[in-house]
């Protein structure tokens, strides 16, 4: 840990970088990254721009959205959920045992098996008092292990119930409903945090927790309230990957714990809480989805994608992250 | 002056000369010259803000100075990077709250990080470091199990143990006289410890050099042998402490050159009639006793007192921070409910805490984003908020306070001291409070700020608002309010008027406050 003199001068100083004294936003160079990193795929591999593969890069960068725009709250708040994974594997073989038996009913459940967690998870840490990194990461356990119980093997739904995952395998105007319901998504979590009280309490609370508590803010209800968005968001992922596949595992959820957390860091928004947004998070995923997919179409060695992947975590975050905004990076 | 000539047959530890240091918007240091003599006791005093601790860092390398130099005794110029480099001069510091580890042994604490002196066969002898332990801890004659974790002994006792492991590592860097810095040793500390480490500090003397910064006035002048006085940064004098009194220190320390009218007593106005605030029995176990006050329309109260005087657990119950044991808070009339923030803040009770940055602001977010903070719910449009509305309030707000900064989109973080303060006060104006406590609204800003929040606190009372104020100087306290409340040992002992023109001096409070 590095602890550095509350000392904005030389804060400042060392932001990340300068051109000019001009200071650029953390965003700018998460859009810039996106540019450079498509283009250099696109050369590597002419196909990587072709529409089926930009299909595939959108259909996983909007069920990485879902999961990374309800990490970001948590993390927004000050805090962190590592049940994501636990989440979306149980939401997701639930949905598809559940579809054939009470068809669209499906979906409000599933949604409300992911607040609810998320409920549990902010009382946990609110009333309970025991840090969210554990108390997710119990959560989550158990919700994996739920997901295993409920399904030990690759389940299926059933054909007959097809027509109900319509809402997702559709298309309108020749453009994939993923895209569109991404697209929703997306403004759902941008009009919360940007313009709904309860949203910006969210920044308030995770960027000075004593002051908001002072100001007669509710702790408790937004940080109960960030971990019921992350719930949402990674219920909503899990339909969705139940949805596009027609079926589901109990594993399903797992890689994107990981993935959702780097999303949000690479877009900007510091893990101390309080800084960052929306928009940072959608191209923190966008990069992080053009990274996976593209690696693998200009056909670099499937073991040593990991290790790039990593690297370029490490890069991003260094021209995203604004250090002057967090005087203690752990 | 004659106690320097007595001073120039010793040989200096220790010279900072033209130390210069400054925060974003505050000159915490300017020029100054401080020095440490061999075998002595020097008093370091001035009121808060003075650039006591900032010195004692720069001397321990906690801090760096912007200009200036710093000699050791050999006349080599050093340069203090951190704490190590400084133990290594045989500089350390006495922290007023300890700096000790409290899950580690006494014996631990000792050597930590110096453990290799004490290793048999690649492993550490506990047996001699406990033989070790013992004999430093002679040094300061103090008499304990060394194996005693640190959590577990009196405050009296970890500090000794910190003296002690000054000693023991100076001397391990072989140096002959070491300068410990004592910051406020005795606030901790009851009579008899108190006398107990005087009587060990005159004993020191005859092995090393001790720094002293104590605010009770008092035991500096009866411990010190000579005294430093600062004020507002800058060096005011130095003089043996034989020569000095009390009381022309304190006048040394406050200073006299200030214009007449400082405070904008000028601007001073009568309080309504209505009570704004009625605290009725009010009581917390151990932090104050029963004590009943009113504050009326546009009235500035200021409660004055010692740290521990009970005065700031009186503000936190106020504003619904800390839980009262007994009595109750009326807000025009209207009974608050204990302990609890969100109440007090919808009742119309504002609150300017003394550490602003960690308390009073969202340092990482803009300017309009702490000035609306309260006010949101006035701003949206359907339900949602209304961005336009959002510019058209901050606008108001920074300009009625006077805030100086580039846009509404700066961040706090980067305003100076001054301006981060009226966004504080901007926050708490929009939201249209009945009462505000001021917790050292002026700590830690420049004077050309300070001016300018006497101004927006004028404005205040004028507007009717109630005030309960804490200063950093009593000058303050009595410039600024219409009544002043005197706490002592968690009592009230005296309650003053300040009438405009009829201000009581600060001699005549000292005697009700020590």
């Amino acid at each position: 840990m590095e602890i550095r003199p509350e000392d904005d001068a030389s804060a400042q100083e060392r932001t990340a970088l300068r051109v000019k004294g001009l200071k650029i936003p953390a965003i700018y160079y998460a859009v810039a990254l996106l540019l450079v990193i498509g283009l250099l795929f696109s050369v590597g591999n002419p196909n990587f721009i072709s529409v089926y593969n930009l299909n595939t890069i959108i259909s996983y960068a909007a069920l990485l959205l879902m999961v990374a725009l309800g990490q970001m709250c948590a993390i927004l708040v000050g805090g962190i959920d590592l049940s994501v994974g636990g989440v979306m594997s149980f939401v997701s073989v639930v949905f598809v045992k559940s579809v054939h038996a009470i068809g669209y009913w499906a979906y409000p459940l599933c949604i409300l098996i992911g607040v609810l967690t998320g409920y549990v998870n902010g009382n946990i840490l609110t009333r309970i008092r025991i840090p969210s990194f554990i108390a997710t990461l119990g959560t989550g356990g158990i919700l994996m292990s739920l997901a295993m119980l409920v399904a030990p093997v690759p389940v299926n739904v059933p054909a007959s119930s097809w027509g109900i995952l319509d809402i997702f395998n559709g298309s309108f105007l020749k453009i994939s409903n993923v895209l569109y319901i991404g697209f929703f998504v997306f403004l759902l979590y941008h009009i919360l945090m940007r313009f709904v009280i309860v949203g910006r309490n969210i920044f308030y609370v995770g960027s000075n927790i004593k002051m908001s508590w002072a100001s007669g803010i509710s702790v408790v209800k937004t940080r109960n309230f960030a971990f019921m968005m992350s719930g949402l968001g990674a219920s909503m992922a899990g339909i969705m990957v139940s949805a596009i596949h027609f079926g589901s595992n109990p594993y399903v959820g797992a890689p994107y714990v990981l993935n959702s957390i780097a999303s949000v860091v690479v877009g900007g928004t510091a893990l101390t809480g309080g800084t960052g947004g929306v928009i940072n998070t959608l191209f923190g995923t966008l990069i992080m989805s053009v990274l996976q997919n593209g690696m693998t179409v200009v056909g670099i060695d499937q073991y040593f994608q990991q290790s790039i992947l990593g690297m370029m975590i490490i890069i991003s975050v260094t021209l995203t992250f604004d250090r002057s905004k967090t005087p203690v990076i752990k | 002056m004659r106690n320097l000539n007595n001073m120039s047959m010793k040989e200096t530890v220790i010279t900072l000369r033209g130390i210069t240091k400054i925060y974003p918007g505050v000159v915490a240091l300017d020029s100054v010259d401080f020095a440490v003599y061999e075998n002595e006791v020097v008093g370091l005093v001035g009121e808060n803000g003075a650039g006591k601790s900032t010195l004692v860092k720069i001397m321990i390398g906690f801090e760096q100075s912007e200009a200036g130099t710093i000699t050791s005794s050999t006349g080599e110029h050093i340069t203090l990077k951190d704490p190590v480099t400084a133990i290594r001069y045989g500089i350390g510091m006495v922290f007023q709250d300890s700096s000790l580890v409290p899950n580690l042994s006494i014996m631990e604490n000792l050597f930590l990080c110096h453990e290799l002196g004490f290793q048999k066969f690649g492993f550490l002898s506990k047996r001699s470091m406990r033989d070790a332990a013992r004999s430093v801890l002679e040094e300061v004659k103090i008499r304990v199990d060394v194996d005693t974790p640190i959590s577990e002994v009196s405050p009296a006792v970890r500090q000794m143990v910190e003296i002690a492991r000054l000693l023991w590592l100076s001397k391990l860097y072989k140096q002959k006289n070491p300068i410990l810095i004592l910051d406020e040793p005795t606030t901790v500390l009851n009579d008899s410890e108190r006398e107990t480490l005087f009587t060990i500090l005159q004993d020191l003397k005859q092995q090393a050099s001790v720094v002293l910064i104590s605010h009770r006035l008092q035991e500096v002048v009866e411990n010190s042998d000579r005294i430093v006085i600062l004020r507002d940064g800058k060096n005011v004098t130095e003089m043996a402490a034989s020569d000095a009194s009390i009381s022309e220190t304190e006048q040394l320390m406050v200073g006299h050159t200030f214009s007449a009218d400082r405070y904008r007593e000028g601007d001073q106005t009568s309080p309504g009639e209505e009570v704004i605030l009625k605290v009725q029995n009010l009581s917390k176990k151990r932090v104050f006793e029963p004590i009943d006050f009113t504050v009326r329309k546009g009235e500035i109260v200021s409660l004055v007192g010692l740290v521990g005087s009970g005065k700031e657990g009186v503000c936190k119950c106020i504003t619904g921070q800390e839980k009262p044991d007994t009595g109750s808070i009326f807000l025009d009339g209207k009974k608050l409910s204990s302990g609890s923030p969100s109440n007090a803040v919808g009742a119309g009770v504002g609150h300017i805490p003394i550490d602003r940055r960690n308390e009073g602001l969202a340092a990482a977010m803009t300017v309009a984003e702490n000035v609306n903070l309260l006010v949101l719910k006035s701003l949206r449009f359907a339900g949602l908020i209304s961005p336009y509305l959002e510019r058209k309030n901050a606008k108001r707000w920074i300009e009625e306070c006077l805030i100086k900064t580039p846009s509404l989109t700066t961040m706090c973080a980067n305003l100076s001291g001054g301006n981060q303060q009226k966004t504080v006060i901007a926050k708490w104006l929009s939201s249209h409070v009945k009462l505000l406590v001021l917790d050292h609204p002026t700590r830690g800003v420049d004077v050309g700020a300070k001016e300018e929040i006497y101004k927006l606190i004028r404005k205040l009372a004028k507007d009717g608002i109630g005030m309960v104020i804490m200063c950093d100087t009593l000058e303050e306290d009595i410039g600024l309010s219409n009544r002043m409340l005197v706490m002592k040992d968690g009592r009230l002992v005296k309650e003053l008027d300040c009438p405009l023109n009829e201000k009581p001096s600060p001699s005549d409070i000292i005697d009700f406050i020590v």
